[in-house]
């Protein structure tokens, strides 16, 4: 018996977290990754930006996180991965989080689209596209929500349409973040009309750069241009870039929702605000209420952590721990807003994006003007708790 | 139909006819639940238990809202008097830590220095002062009690009948007895000289324990919540198809996932290591932060019933807003937790453990 070990008759049972001991291995790995991490901050790529995962592009950087293995590091060594388990690439992506590192440019490619297509893709895919993704030298995108299809993904309405020798897409993709910098992007499309509009979904490799695809900026209220309009002018996609099954994409698209929703940047995005205010409070001499706020928030980061960190140890594990991750994602990103207001009670400090760029004013402005999206993107909260009730009633 | 199934030996008491004073009130249930061995019990573990199982077993006993001192005896108690070389008594054991007493030395040395009984020819000790709200006292074979002598941190036992028990309660009606004690001689065998970080440690050990039966509790508002909105019906429909109720519902469920891997992560760290520090302190703050949440929302989606003895949520509600200020309330282990923190500190604390 364990402490995860829950009683049978326990409501909570179907989604029981196990306990985590990360690999002997994972200690020495991240010692190195704080050892560039240290490097890098010297060189002033490093800045200890929150939302680091959105916001921080730089290829350079993430092409010198590749040369140390550490970009699509799950991946085979046969396709030019570094053969890690799961858990040691948890540890990396942590650190580089915690330490607000520019890590957006290789985002999609190391978390989504290297195990998507070292999963569902061909051999030729593989071949082509994960030695480039781990070189740090192919950068993807994620074309899934449309203008009229968000949490509801299965009413998308991009059409693939049969060619003699492939696909011809047509629709518009809303929300693609990095496509205007980025080399690829995996589109869900509709292949076929089906009574259940879960079937008749596909899969495509979409080269961002090909004739016919047109990006239209949509500028966030920051001014920031991170995502875009992807408009798909009737492109030809050659058949070998159809992803996966032919009609099986809902199944690939779910399937990856774990672990897309669980990992540490669902709770770590504003971590480095919290930073910031610990060194402005070094200033000054700290009252016991700042005390109090600092160690609750502290005690609910740790909790949040555990809690990814048990279904990071599932996935290991190979299971599919889809009510788990939803929960990670509600808790973890309600939290990353409430470290933005609890920073703000604890040191009042009024918010400037025109302040020095790393101060605390504008970090903290810059945190606050995307602290919405938290709790929106990688499937809105309302929509994942319907999941976690869902996920208890079922058994 | 919500049975209440607690101990055996005696019977079982069920919600439909629960009364909280003879539910304490029956002495039996208290020694039968310790030594219990029917299935449906919660067994004292043997002292030779996991600190993992132990906290499994506490989870467990405040789950089911056990009426005994399963906690304070197996994780708590028994530990402290094994650490110090003291023989572990059977049944029911219970702890005071640092409590405000005034102790000298029975036999004064001639040759100290200070005022007489500021050191002795042995440890035999007076003790004169008040434990204040122990927990299940009076069902106690005997209380730890981990205070300062004049040459510094002490343990040392007492059984209840050497003190006068004035009898008192928490919001669960769970027994909180102040023991007074005049004068109290505590023979030396019966005393240890203990450094001050095994003082610290009692009070993580406790702290722990206590986050374990919130864990229970919370995780016992969960059953009762999931049940009941599935059975009740209200416009046609289950109370768990309303938009509504589900937003709350798995807000419940969050926090009290929430808490239970909290302290999940803290069961497999030697209890006087920095690492357990820190995950002690935050799986206390966070048991104790969390419970309004969780009472409150298993509270709002019970309608009526829930507030009454028709009902079993109480025991775990009552539970949750008395266990979150006990063994050091949020605030308390925050303050602990934050205090060392610095910009540079704050992330490989986090990372301490795994």
């Amino acid at each position: 018996m364990s402490p995860s070990t829950l009683s049978p008759t326990s409501t909570l049972s179907p989604i029981a977290f196990p306990d985590v001991a990360l690999p002997e291995s994972a200690r020495r790995l991240r010692a190195e990754v704080r050892a560039f991490v240290d490097e890098e901050r010297a060189r002033g790529t490093v800045l200890g930006r929150p939302d680091s995962w959105l916001a921080g592009w730089d290829p350079g950087f993430s092409r010198r996180l590749a040369e140390r293995g550490w970009v699509g590091m799950a991946l085979p060594a046969e396709y030019g991965g570094a053969g890690r388990g799961f858990l040691e690439r948890y540890v990396v992506i942590e650190e580089l989080l915690a330490a607000g590192a520019p890590v957006s440019a290789h985002w999609v490619s190391d978390r989504q689209a290297g195990p998507s297509i070292l999963q569902h893709g061909t051999e030729e895919q593989r071949r082509f596209f994960l030695p480039r993704i781990a070189a740090g030298q192919c950068f993807f995108s994620i074309g899934m929500s449309e203008k009229n299809s968000g949490s509801d993904l299965a009413s998308v309405a991009t059409r693939a349409e049969r060619t003699a020798d492939g696909w011809q897409l047509t629709g518009t993709k809303m929300w693609t973040g990095g496509a205007h910098v980025n080399d690829y992007a995996i589109v869900l499309a509709r292949t076929e009309d089906a009574e259940d509009k879960h079937a008749g979904l596909s899969q495509f490799i979409v080269d961002l750069r090909a004739p016919g695809v047109r990006i239209e900026p949509i500028r966030l209220m920051s001014g920031e241009h991170r995502f875009n309009a992807v408009h798909l002018e009737g492109i030809d996609v050659p058949d070998g870039l159809l992803l996966g099954r032919r009609g099986g994409g809902w199944k690939q698209v779910t399937g990856e929702l774990a672990f897309e929703r669980s990992g540490p940047e669902r709770y770590l995005s504003t971590f480095p605000l919290l930073v910031s205010l610990l060194r402005e409070l070094e200033q000054h001499s700290t009252t016991a209420e700042q005390l109090t706020q600092t160690g609750v928030l502290t005690a609910r980061l740790h909790s949040v952590r555990q809690l990814s960190l048990g279904v990071a140890a599932a996935l290991d594990a190979g299971h599919s721990p889809d009510t788990q991750a939803a929960l990670v994602k509600d808790l973890g990103t309600r939290l990353e807003g409430t470290l933005v207001d609890t920073v703000r009670s604890i040191l009042p400090t009024p918010s400037d994006p025109h302040a020095t760029p790393g101060s605390h004013p504008e970090l903290l402005a810059f945190a606050l003007l995307h602290s919405p999206g938290y709790t929106l993107r990688g499937g809105t909260n309302e929509i994942l708790r319907g999941i976690i009730t869902r996920g208890l009633e079922r058994h | 139909m919500n049975t209440h199934t607690i101990d055996t030996g005696t019977p079982v008491i069920s919600a439909d006819n629960y009364d909280t004073a003879a539910f304490y009130a029956h002495a039996d249930a208290i020694t039968t639940v310790t030594n219990t061995t029917a299935p449906d019990a919660v067994a004292l573990p043997s002292e030779d238990a996991s600190t993992a199982e132990l906290l499994a077993a506490a989870r467990e006993a405040g789950r089911r809202a056990v009426p005994a001192p399963l906690a304070e005896t197996a994780l708590v108690a028994r530990p402290l008097l094994r650490r110090v070389g003291l023989p572990v008594p059977a049944g029911p054991l219970s702890y005071a830590i640092a409590p405000e007493l005034t102790i000298r030395y029975a036999r004064p040395a001639a040759s100290a220095v200070g005022s007489a009984g500021s050191s002795g020819v042995d440890d035999t000790l007076l003790v004169t002062g008040t434990l204040r709200r122990v927990p299940w006292a009076r069902a106690a074979t005997t209380v730890v009690v981990l205070a300062t002598a004049p040459s510094g941190p002490v343990l040392f036992t007492l059984t209840p009948d050497q003190a006068h028990l004035t009898p008192g309660g928490n919001l669960a009606e769970e027994p909180r007895d102040d023991l007074r004690l005049a004068t109290l001689e505590i023979p030396a065998p019966r005393v240890r000289r203990i450094s001050p970080e095994l003082l610290d440690e009692a009070r993580l050990r406790a702290a722990l324990a206590r986050s374990a039966l919130i864990a229970g509790a919370a995780e016992r508002c969960v059953d009762l919540t999931v049940a009941h909105t599935t059975a009740r019906t209200q416009f046609g429909r289950p109370l768990s198809g309303f938009q509504a109720v589900k937003q709350e519902e798995a807000r419940l469920i969050e926090e009290t996932a929430l808490v239970r891997t909290a302290v999940q992560a803290a069961a497999p760290l030697d209890p006087g290591s920095p690492a357990a520090h820190v995950a002690v302190a935050a799986a206390k703050t966070q048991a104790s932060a969390s419970a309004a949440e969780i009472a409150r929302i298993a509270h709002q989606l019970h309608g009526a019933i829930g507030i009454t003895q028709l009902n079993p949520l109480h025991l775990a509600t009552t539970r949750l807003w008395s266990w979150r200020d006990e063994d050091g309330d949020e605030t308390y282990w925050a303050r602990r937790l934050a205090r060392p923190l610095t910009a540079t500190t704050l992330w490989p604390t986090l990372t301490t453990t795994p």
